[in-house]
């Protein structure tokens, strides 16, 4: 039997609340556009989770900048997984090289995937390239990567909305919750 | 479009058609996710000395799943019983006061279900986990009831150790580990005068 998706009753617990979040993506906006003052910025969002904070986070930047999108195939998640390597879906549409760029992340936890694309990012040439995630999940990081701007350290909890999804759903949340265990325990 | 960067190759040392013998389902798994997302590793390599008795032979000792050379960072998989986490958690605690330098995450069984939630493949957790997942073949033999010391070349005791008489001497402390394995170690009869304690002259990985 398929449990149908409850956008309010699956969420045990709302661990990041909008008004927070929007707080903090302001702040993080006035320091990177600090830090960048009178450097060409490139954000560098990495779809489908960090939409809607690559969406906020620009807007709350105030120096000129340009954005471009990623996607990377993830383990488990598609028939590449046969193939035995992460495969670029969306790679970028314009040369980095020389530039100042800002990987935008939704959350780091194990720090495989960042790491491979900064290895492959890195391999374009840019002039700096540094990291901007709204979630660390620093529990299970098996990856040391120095992360330079980070919206709030989460603890070990499988966490859903503002991008984040399970089974593709859930995305559209305005906060960051916390998924009940019987949701996943259960065929999605 | 622009001209695209050349992704890194296979972190794999280890090409897919020669994959060593993993002892769990697990460390397989973790080996896929590696490989995926080109993390070079090496299964085992290494063995420390963590515990000596006082002729200065190694009677316990820590043998990590995975080293990460990209990474230096050891990884070790438990997803067995409560029991076996402690006593690995115990080895870990011992690992780190004698090699402080060596950096070794312990990725729990909690650890391995998140990942496969992350992954869509929780449904394989089980399968992959605990018990079920040991591999069969791997299982080291049950040793004789009369043992020959001289044959034995593996160094490890549980807490839980058995001291055991052979021929009136020596002694062979012997163990389960993991429910499914013995393993044992020549050592001196408990009342011989104690001689002093020596470090193993091989060091870990810088």
């Amino acid at each position: 039997m398929i449990r149908p998706v409850d956008l309010v009753a699956d969420i045990g617990e709302i661990l990041v609340p909008e008004a927070h979040i929007q707080a903090k993506v302001a702040e993080l906006g006035a320091r990177i556009s600090a830090d960048y003052t009178d450097r060409q910025l490139t954000l560098v969002s990495v779809l489908k989770g960090s939409l809607p904070f690559m969406a906020d986070l620009m807007r709350a930047i105030t120096i000129p900048v340009r954005i471009d999108l990623m996607e990377v195939s993830s383990y488990g998640g598609t028939a590449t997984e046969s193939s035995g390597l992460v495969r670029i879906l969306k790679d970028l549409s314009a040369s980095i090289e020389r530039e100042d760029v800002l990987i935008v992340e939704d959350i780091v936890d194990t720090g495989l995937t960042l790491n491979y694309l900064i290895r492959y990012l890195r391999g374009k040439n840019p002039a700096t390239l540094r990291i901007c995630t709204l979630l660390d999940k620093p529990a299970r990081r098996l990856v040391d990567i120095p992360i330079d701007y980070v919206g709030f350290t989460i603890p070990d909890q499988f966490v859903v909305g503002y991008g984040l999804d399970y089974g593709e759903v859930y995305r559209n949340l305005r906060f960051v919750g916390v998924l009940k265990p019987e949701v996943y325990s259960e065929p999605a | 479009m622009t001209n695209p960067a050349p992704p890194p190759t296979s972190g794999s040392s280890v090409p897919a058609d020669a994959r060593p013998a993993f002892a769990h389902a697990s460390e397989a798994e973790m080996a896929r996710i590696l490989d995926f997302y080109a993390v070079r590793w090496v299964y085992e390599p290494d063995t420390f000395p963590i515990l000596w008795n006082l002729d200065g032979d190694v009677v316990e000792s820590f043998s990590p799943d995975f080293w990460l050379p990209d990474l230096g960072l050891y990884l070790e998989m438990t997803t067995l019983r409560q029991r076996l986490v402690r006593k690995k958690n115990r080895k870990l605690r011992r690992l780190r006061e004698l090699y402080p330098d060596v950096r070794v995450k312990l990725f729990y069984a909690r650890d391995f279900r998140a990942l496969m939630l992350k992954y869509g493949k929780l449904a394989l957790v089980d399968a992959l986990s605990g018990t079920p997942g040991q591999v069969v073949g791997r299982r080291r033999p049950a040793l004789p009831a009369r043992v020959d010391l001289a044959t034995l070349e593996v160094a490890s005791i549980d807490a839980a150790a058995i001291v055991a008489p052979v021929d009136g001497a020596p002694i062979a402390v012997l163990s389960v580990e993991g429910g499914n394995s013995l393993e044992a170690s020549p050592c001196r009869p408990v009342n011989r005068p104690p001689t002093p304690r020596r470090r193993p002259t091989r060091r870990p990985r810088p």
